[in-house]
Order: structure tokens, then sequence, then C-alpha cells
């Protein structure tokens, strides 16, 4: 009975200090965004008017917010995939093969990663420059016998957007590849031994054994991959390209931005805050009940 | 033949996968010593053939930017609030993770889901009501005479630390779940109580991930920008990314690229740094599962 | 090991806090004090130095002490302590800067009235500010947000914006400035054959400008007034589409590269094609040069600034006259001090301390005495000597915001954004134009 008490004692202390910074900075300011979404204000005076769910309504009709949501939904789907597959392949490969220098390629591959996204815009900016200095362009021209692409990359409203993807998914890979890595190394060497007695190559050993694996770790990444993207597309359309050209790489976040602070539609802003938050949720839990499978003990 | 073939097809697959990762590797490496590259140009080289080698070594860059931006006051700063934010976040997520991870009590779950909803807030939306409120009680204290919630730099380490709990105690507690049991019956069996078993034992076990989680948020800290911007206003209180600023280019006005890149520089070092010391263990911390519970 | 921990974190908890006090007292020092002007505002393209010079000047005339602050992202700073209910003096960011918040300020009502200013003597002075004002400068709606004939904001730093380009290649080429947009068709054939680029942009943002002059030579001054109102009969007239399909015209001239470049972030690219000769003109305002002082130029390079070329030979030339402005909040601690301080930056010692340091001039009428003949500055201000007419700049402030829907904003509204899209030839000129009757007519219902 005594050890009881105790034991209720120590789980509180341990939790208390935890919870209660979490609701004070995280959940009541949450909440908050949720009503501050029913009013119209300008976000500076004390001036509000509650307008319920019409924030909500115009939302839906505004073309530019419907773009932005396409835009996001997009990105996040391209940048999982096309990360998730590289990172997976490249962590198989530094875990399970012999390479030379496989310390120098962790070490490097997880270097965008701690750059500040200024930087990586620099980087950016002088990579997809329009002119021949440009070094895509420069790349490109060497394969097309020296005539200079001069390709709009930043430029073109139907690139754009796959611009800041590429980008994105250079700055992502290091990061997962490591978490793969992490989980990949745990795998009982044992597990690999008996699928090469059964006969399998490589790649069906690469299915067989490191996918099932590893598949709650997939899973895990997967709502990362909805979280940090919605954040940095967000990060990187600010400092790359403003949102242009007239909207085209617009993301929710940068949306909301113009809105709360640009237009001073500030409770239209927070709506849109909402609608990130309940977006991400809903699209995480949804990716958690596809690829609900029976887990995997060793 | 057979065997030839086979060894043959061997090779070109080796020869494959490191083209692969060398690309990727060049792809990164060109990029980030470019940077560096920039931080010794003069401003008139910024506007020509950004690929062009800088034509001498203007350390004059480094100089301007601590004397027009004052970074050194900003880096004290960042590194004040970086290292408080670290602290308090440990202090307070290990308990968290360890009980959540290791104990069955009632509301375990309703906790364990509040964390996983946290990871879903973006601190983008939320900055401005955290403002609201850190302001409305400086308001109140304002009658006393009393200002202690803006434009303090515990405070804004609290923030920190307090927007990084659900990932941080995520993350640990996926660790702590996938040690064994023996140890701490070991520990009950040694005759040690709750609070010894836990701080004893298990966070000892727990280092590599203490680490990872150390890296990633040292990292978020030291890079964050728009909470730090927000509730700080005092010039001499501001964090690197934030005093940066004043380096950044802007419209109508000529921009000095050198100091801005030597700012980036000085942004980029410590976090490079601290990778380089950790990364050896940078993968032992993590065991990302899914929330078995 | 945890000793040391909690020494270190004891430690850090000491030094925060000494470091708060220290902004305490800060602070308090400055607010208490009634003789004290806290200012405000933007580190923009002319420098700090002009400010700081005649801030000197006036705490030595009126013995008071002014805190000025000036920093490149003031708004963002500002929009913090507005929010927490600290208000500046007096505060120096136009509206329409980035981060908008003069303008959040201007729809929630936030600004003194102070048309009273009008009737006082400038500082030191005889003349009244309105006299000693060039005519017309603070009746447009950059000053009178409400366009209710109150003065709001005080004018500042006037500019002619127009069109640079490199007299020196002229002079070479022999070719002529063209005067009307039909020479103006013809220069970017020539041009053309040169593999030289009629025209290029920073952003839309400078769209402004360009298009409000536009819409003076395409509709005259009072169909313009009624536009910058939302009203949409006006925005129904077709001399107000015709501005819309020169710009349509011109964007088969823009250099290529341009939208690609048409960001914050690399906007100077745009700027760096004329001194490149690889577009002969870019829509700006004086602080170009200054702006791109350090850039590399061809052999020769010469400025040249010219107003916009006319509708036809028959019609005005209009240069669009950007000002920046300065404001006192509602809420000011000092507001007449403020005020007193506002008719000090149109005395002669004012005007000449802003313009020796930074080249900023001041909307009076004797400026021109301050800018030597030979000064290369001189060159645009006798824009509107050589016939240009001078035109404003700015929509009216509504009351009722339409989610959404913007017109005027520099860098999304759909009036100046989707320039963007008309070069790079994803919308057409009916498109832009009916989405932004669209847009003028949603807003104006919401007004009615």
């Amino acid at each position: 009975m005594k050890k009881s008490i105790a034991r209720r004692l120590f789980i509180t202390i341990c939790l208390a200090p935890a919870m209660i910074l979490f609701t004070v900075f995280m959940l009541y300011p949450t909440v908050n965004v949720f009503m501050m979404s029913m009013f119209k204000w300008g976000g500076l005076s004390d001036n509000r008017t509650f307008v319920g769910l019409r924030n909500f309504v115009s939302l839906f009709k505004d073309m530019n917010f419907i773009r932005a949501l396409q835009n996001t939904i997009l990105i996040i789907v391209l940048v999982t995939i096309i990360t998730m597959v590289v990172a997976i392949l490249f962590a198989s490969i530094l875990v399970r093969e012999k390479i030379k220098g496989q310390n120098f390629f962790r070490i490097i591959f997880y270097i965008p990663n701690i750059l500040s996204v200024v930087v990586i815009s620099a980087i950016f900016s002088a990579i997809y420059d329009p002119s021949e200095n440009g070094l895509l362009n420069a790349l490109v021209s060497l394969f097309n016998g020296g005539h200079a692409g001069t390709t709009k990359y930043l430029g073109d409203p139907n690139l754009v957007v796959f611009a800041l993807i590429a980008a994105l998914i250079w700055q992502a890979i290091g990061y997962y590849m490591v978490m793969y890595m992490a989980s990949m190394s745990t795998i009982p060497e044992h597990l690999y031994e008996a699928a090469a007695l059964e006969g399998c190559g490589k790649v069906k050993q690469f299915f067989s054994v490191t996918i099932p694996m590893i598949w709650d770790n997939i899973r895990t990444t997967l709502t990362f991959f909805v979280i940090s993207t919605i954040n940095l597309s967000f990060l990187f359309v600010q400092v790359m390209t403003g949102g242009g050209p007239d909207g085209a790489s617009e993301t929710v976040l940068s949306y909301m931005y113009l809105q709360a602070y640009n237009r001073s539609s500030y409770g239209y802003g927070m709506a849109i805050g909402a609608v990130v938050f309940i977006l991400s949720f809903t699209l995480s839990w949804a990716i958690n009940r596809v690829t609900s499978r029976d887990s995997i003990e060793i | 033949m057979v065997i030839r073939m086979s060894e043959k097809h061997f090779s070109l697959y080796k020869i494959f996968i490191y083209v692969a990762l060398i690309t990727l590797a060049i792809s990164i490496i060109i990029p980030v010593s470019w940077v560096f590259l920039a931080s010794v140009k003069t401003n008139a080289e910024f506007y020509g053939n950004p690929w062009a080698l800088p034509q001498g070594f203007n350390f004059q860059n480094f100089i301007d930017a601590f004397k027009i931006a004052q970074v050194g006051d900003f880096i004290i700063n960042s590194a004040l609030v970086t290292a408080m934010a670290l602290i308090i976040l440990l202090v307070v997520s290990l308990p968290a993770a360890y009980v959540l991870a290791r104990f069955k009590f009632k509301g375990r779950r309703f906790f364990n889901g509040l964390m996983m909803a946290g990871l879903f807030i973006n601190v983008n939306y939320i900055v401005v009501p955290i403002f609201l409120m850190l302001n409305g009680w400086d308001k109140a204290l304002a009658k006393m005479g009393l200002q202690f919630f803006m434009n303090n730099r515990f405070v804004l380490a609290l923030v920190y630390a307090s927007t990084a709990i659900p990932f941080t105690v995520y993350l640990l507690s996926s660790y702590f779940r996938s040690l064994p049991k023996a140890y701490e019956e070991a520990a009950e069996i040694d005759g040690c109580g709750y609070f010894t078993t836990m701080v004893r034992v298990m966070f000892r076990m727990a280092k590599p991930s203490i680490i990872t989680v150390i890296l990633f948020n040292f990292l978020a800290f030291w890079n964050e920008y728009i909470i730090s911007l927000t509730l700080v206003q005092t010039k001499a209180l501001k964090t690197l990314p934030v005093g940066l600023q004043n380096l950044m280019s802007a419209q109508k006005a000529a921009t000095n690229y050198g100091p801005m890149y030597a700012g980036l520089v000085i942004v980029m070092l410590p976090t490079l740094i601290l990778y380089i010391l950790v990364q050896r263990r940078l993968t032992q911390g993590m065991t990302l599962g899914g929330l078995k519970d | 090991m945890k000793k040391l921990i909690s020494l270190s974190l004891a430690g850090l908890l000491a030094a925060s806090l000494v470091g708060c006090k220290k902004a305490d007292t800060a602070t308090s020092e400055g607010s208490t004090s009634e003789n004290t002007l806290e200012i405000s505002g933007l580190d923009g393209g002319y420098g700090t130095k002009g400010w700081e010079e005649v801030v000197k000047a006036f705490e030595e005339k009126e013995g008071v002490k002014v805190n000025l602050r000036l920093e490149k992202n003031i708004a963002d700073t500002l929009r913090s302590e507005v929010q927490a209910g600290t208000y500046p003096d007096l505060v120096y960011l136009s509206v329409g800067s980035k981060g908008g918040l003069t303008d959040t300020m201007i729809a929630e009502k936030m600004l003194t009235d102070i048309s009273d200013v009008l009737d006082e003597k400038v500082y030191g002075e005889d003349e009244m500010v309105k006299d000693k004002l060039i005519g017309g400068i603070y009746e447009g709606l950059a000053t009178m947000p409400y366009a209710d004939g109150k003065l709001y904001l005080a004018p500042i730093n006037y500019s002619p914006c127009g069109l640079f380009y490199n007299a020196n290649l002229f002079k070479q080429k022999g070719w002529e400035v063209p005067t009307t947009w039909d020479e103006m068709w013809e220069l970017g054939e020539k041009a053309k054959a040169e593999g030289i680029s009629l025209f290029t942009y920073p952003t839309t943002g400078y769209f402004d400008a360009f298009f409000s002059a536009l819409l003076n030579e395409t509709a005259g001054p009072e169909v313009y007034t009624k536009l910058m109102t939302y009203d949409v009969d006006a925005w129904n007239m077709p001399e107000v589409k015709k501005a819309f399909e020169i710009v349509g015209k011109l964007a088969q001239y823009v250099e290529p590269t341009t939208v690609a470049n048409a960001n914050g972030d690399n906007f100077k690219k745009n700027q760096q094609l004329v001194l490149d000769d690889k577009a002969l003109f870019v829509p700006n305002g004086t602080w170009l040069p200054e702006e791109m002082k350090d850039a590399p130029r061809v052999d020769g390079f010469e400025w040249g600034f010219t107003a916009l070329p006319k509708v036809d030979a028959m019609g005005d030339a209009y240069a669009t006259t950007f000002t920046e402005q300065v404001f006192i909040p509602k809420e000011a601690k000092n507001p007449e001090l403020a005020k007193k301080f506002i008719t000090f930056l149109y005395s002669d010692e004012a005007t000449k301390l802003f313009y020796e340091n930074g080249g900023a001039v001041m909307p009076v009428k004797n400026a021109s005495e301050f800018i030597g003949a030979d000064d290369m500055n001189a060159l645009y201000y006798t824009v509107y000597d050589n016939g240009a007419k001078s035109n404003a700049v700015g929509f009216q402030v509504m009351d009722n915001i339409v989610e959404g829907v913007s017109v005027a904003d520099a860098n999304s509204g759909v009036l100046y954004a989707t320039v963007n899209s008309i070069v790079n030839g994803s919308k057409t000129v009916d498109e832009w134009y009916d989405a932004t009757l669209d847009a003028v007519k949603q807003i104006s219902e919401a007004n009615k």
C-alpha cells in the first residue's frame, strides 16, 4: 500500500513538469488559435468581431488558398516518397555493403540538415540562377553540346514547386538516412544468413528482411515527414521565392503568414493555422491506418 | 564463365553504388564550401558569376560582421539561451519519457496521446498566442512595477524547451521502451527506489539517446528565429539568427554581401563542430518504433 | 556530474536575470521622462546617418532627448511592441512596406490625426507647413488614407519613380529615349536585333509606381482618383483596360530571366541587367544608383532617367512621385513633441542634413536649392521640369477587409503580382483584367 502511494507520487512528480510546460506553452496557445479563427481581427487593436465559421467558409472559396493547399500536399507526397526511397536505399547500402569511406559518406550526407535555411536558400538561388551562370543550367549545357540552357526554375509556375521539392529532398535525405541506419543496424545478422541460405539474393533480402524489420520505423518517419515538410516548405518558400511567381509556390503556412500579417486578416490567418493542424493530424492518422501491420518482434 | 559474369555484374553494381554515393556527396560538399568561399569575397564579386573563386582572402568581412552587427553579443545570447533550453528540456523530459515508457498507470494512454498530438502543433501559428499570453502576464506585473516575461532570455529558453517537449519525450520514450526489463528488476533487487533506479540505471542506459536529443534540439534552438524575434525586442538580448537580420539584404539599400555570408558562416560553425563531435553516437541513440501501447 | 549541471544551471539563471534587470532600467529610463521623444523606423535605402544628424540638431535646439531606433526588420519588432501596448511617439515606416504594419495600423485606425500640423509654422521658420510642402504632395491616399481630407501620415523623402537606363548605351547606338509607347515598341525591336531586351523589373512590387503612372496616362488623373477608391464603374472603363494591354505588350519585351529573379532574394540580379546592357529600362526610384553602387557595370555606364512614355504624342507623360511617410500612433505618449518634430523635418536645416547624409530629399518647395547642379541627383528631380506630370500612388484603406482578396498589396495583390504570370505566359491580359475587376467588385461591395 505504501509502495503504491510512492509509485503514484513518483509518476506524478516525473510527469507534472513536462505536462505543465506543454499545457501552458503549447496546448493553451493552440486552443487559442482555434478560438481566434472565429474572429475577424486585424491583429493589433482591440477591435474583434465574432464571425463564427465564416473564415472557414471564405477559406474554401479562396482559390489562392486552394492552390496553396494543393502545393503543400504535392510537396508532402513527393518529398516523402523520393526522400524515403533514396534514404532507405542509401542506408541499407551503408549498413550492409562493404563500402570504402562509409564513415565519410555518413558524415557528409547529414550536413544539409544542420545548415540554416538562409544558407540553403543562398545555395539554391546560385544553383537555380536562370542565366547561363546557374549551376544547373551550366550542367545541362554540358550534356547539351555546349548549348547554354537557360531554364528559369524559379520563374516558371510549373517548375517552381518542383525546384522547391528538390531543395527539400536534398536537405532531408541525410536526416532520414541516419534514422533508418539506426534501426537497420539493430537487425540481427542471422536473419540475413538464414535468408541467404534459402537462396535469397540481395534484392530479395532487402525486401524480405530489411523492410519488414524496420517497418515500424518507416511508419514513424512518415509522420515526421508530414510534420516537418509542412514546416520546412514554409521556411524555404519564405526565403527562396516569397510565394512567387504570382503565388505559384505559396504553401499553406506561407499563405497563413501573408494573411495574418501582411493583409491585416489575423483571424483568417488563424483559420488557416487551424486547417494546417487538422490536415497534418488527419494525414498522419490516415497514413498510420494504411500502413498498419502486425509488427515483428525479434 | 558463370562466375566471371557474376563478378563482372558485381563490380558494375559496386561502381553504380559508388557513383550514386559520390554524386550525392559532391552535391553537398560543393555548395557548402561555396558558402565558406563566399564569406571571404568582396562586395563587388557577388554581382558576377556566383561560382567564381574569390579573388583574395577578404577577412575584413568577419571583422565587419562583428563590428556592424555586434555578432559577439548575439553569440553569447544564443549560447546562453540554447544551453538553458537544453538543460530545462532534459530535466523535464527525461523523467516524463521514462515514466511514460516503463510504467503502467491510469491515464498513460492519454498522456502518450497528448504527446503525439503535440507533435502536430506548429510553432509558426502558436507564436502570437504565446506572445499575447506572456504579455498579458507582464501587464499584470507592471502594476507592481515589474517586467519579467518579455525580453527575458530565461523565459525564451523555457518556451524553446516547452515546444520541444513532444518530440523529445517521444524519442526518449521510444528508446526507453527498447531497453530490457532486466535492468530495473536487478535494481529493485538491489533495493533501489524508483528515483535511484531512474537516475542511476536508466538514465545511464539512455546516454546514446540523450546525445541524439541534445544534437537535434541544439540545431533547432541555435537556428530558431520566429519565437526569438517575437519575444525579445531589447537589442542587447537578441539571439544570433535575429541579430543577423540587420546584415541581410533589403530592398532599396545596398547589400553588404560579404559580412552577410561571414555572419552565415559564424552561425553555421558551432553546429558543424558539434555535429562532427557527436556524429559517431548519433545512430546509436535512435530507436523509433511505433507507439506500442 | 549532477552537481556540475545544477551549478551551471544556477549560473545561467543568474546571468539571465542580470540581463533582464539591465533591460528594465533601460526601458524605464526611456519612457518615464516627459521630454523624451521615442522614434522607431526603418533602416532603409537612405541609411541611418541623415536621421541621426537631424535628431541631434533637434535635441540641441529643443533641449529634449530623442531615442532613435532604426532597424531593417523594424516592422517585426514594432508589431510585437504594438501588440504589447508600447508605442513610439513617431514611426518612420511607409505605407506598403514589407510586413504590412503601417497598413494594418491604418486599417485598424491606430493613427493620430495630424491635420493641424499643416497649419503650424515650420520649426524655426515663418512659413506654414502646408505652404512649404510641394503642392498636392500631402493630398494623396498615402497621407490621407481614408480619403476624408484628414492628414494621418506626413510625407517625407520624395523621389520620382520612372525608368532608369544606360545613357551611354543610347549615345553609342544613336537611339533616342522614346517619348511615346509606339516609339517604345520600335526601340524594342531595334534592341532585340542587337540581343538586348527592352525591359526588366526588380519585383512586381515596383509596378505600383509604374502602373499608377500608366493609369494616369491612359485614363487621366480624375479617373485615377476614382480607381484608387475602388470605384467599379471607373475600373470598367476601356481606358483603364488599355493600361493593362500596354503592360501585356511590354511583357513580350521583358528580359527572359526577370521573373525567375523577381523575388526578395534575387531582385538585384534584375537591376544588374541594365548595368550589363542586357536590358534597356528598369522602373525604379532614385535610390537605385546608391543601391547598386558596388555592382560591376559595362565600360562608360552612365545612369539615365525618364518618365514613362506617353500614350500618344498629344497625351501627358507621368512619373509617379513616391514618398515615404512618418506617423504618430494614437497611443503615443508625447504626440505634441512628435508634431513639433515633424515640422522640424521640413525646415531648411533638416532638409539639408537629410540630403547631405544619404541623399533623401524632403518634399519642400525649395528642396532643389540643396541639390547642386552638377550633382547626379539633379537629373531625377528635373524630370518634372521636362514636362512630365506627377502622380501619387496608393489605394484607399477600406474599413472592411475582404479575406483572401487583395488588389493593392504590392507583392501579392492581383493587380501587381499577376504581371509575373503575364510575362511567363501563364495568364492572358484578359484574365488579369477580369480578375482585378472581380476583386475590385468584391471589395467595393463589402464596403457599401
